[in-house]
């Protein structure tokens, strides 16, 4: 699993922040590697570009290990992200990927899971209902 | 759309452990990758 941080910032404006203000709140300060993005390059190649602000906006990719993006989350910059759903949803993909079953709705790890099948179609509801 | 296409590459200067380095998309096929994109440095959230 690799991390990546992106932003139009320069690696020197990251490596401030990270020793000034980051490290204050990760023992050890930053563990991956933060890029710089200047002018947005990258950021337009996700999407993620906002023309108006010169910023990337909040965007979160996860990628698979044959490089296809499995998962996107892109919110505007004044909501933080939750890490836990995103979490949630590398278990989920890792589970797909080694097993072929899908993982229904509001699924968590150690829950049941669905095996597509002809004789499913239809006959969901026999074996999973949604959470009250 | 992205999902479910290749994600696209890239090669970008990065700051890690103390150090300047580089890291480039390709190099990391084999691994789950996340990439996190933010407006930037010293915002609140």
């Amino acid at each position: 699993m690799e991390v990546l941080s992106m932003s139009v910032d320069s690696v020197f404006s990251h490596k401030i922040w990270n020793d000034t203000e980051l490290s204050k709140m990760v023992d050890g300060g930053v563990g991956f590697p933060m890029l710089s993005d200047p002018g947005g390059k990258i950021g337009k190649l996700y999407d993620v570009y906002d023309e108006d602000g010169g910023v990337n906006v909040r965007g979160r990719f996860l990628i698979d290990p044959q490089g296809i993006v499995q998962a996107a989350e892109i919110l505007s910059p004044p909501v933080g992200r939750n890490p836990q759903e995103l979490l949630r949803q590398i278990q989920a993909y890792q589970h797909n990927q080694a097993t072929g079953e899908v993982m229904p709705s509001g699924w968590f790890p150690g829950e049941s899971t669905l095996k597509p099948s002809t004789d499913l179609a239809g006959n969901v509801w026999k074996v999973w209902q949604p959470k009250k | 759309m992205l999902v479910g296409k290749p994600a696209p590459l890239f090669q970008a200067d990065a700051y890690h452990n103390g150090k300047i380095t580089k890291v480039k998309l390709e190099d990391l096929k084999g691994k789950w990758v996340v990439i996190c994109f933010y407006p930037g440095d010293f915002t609140f959230v």
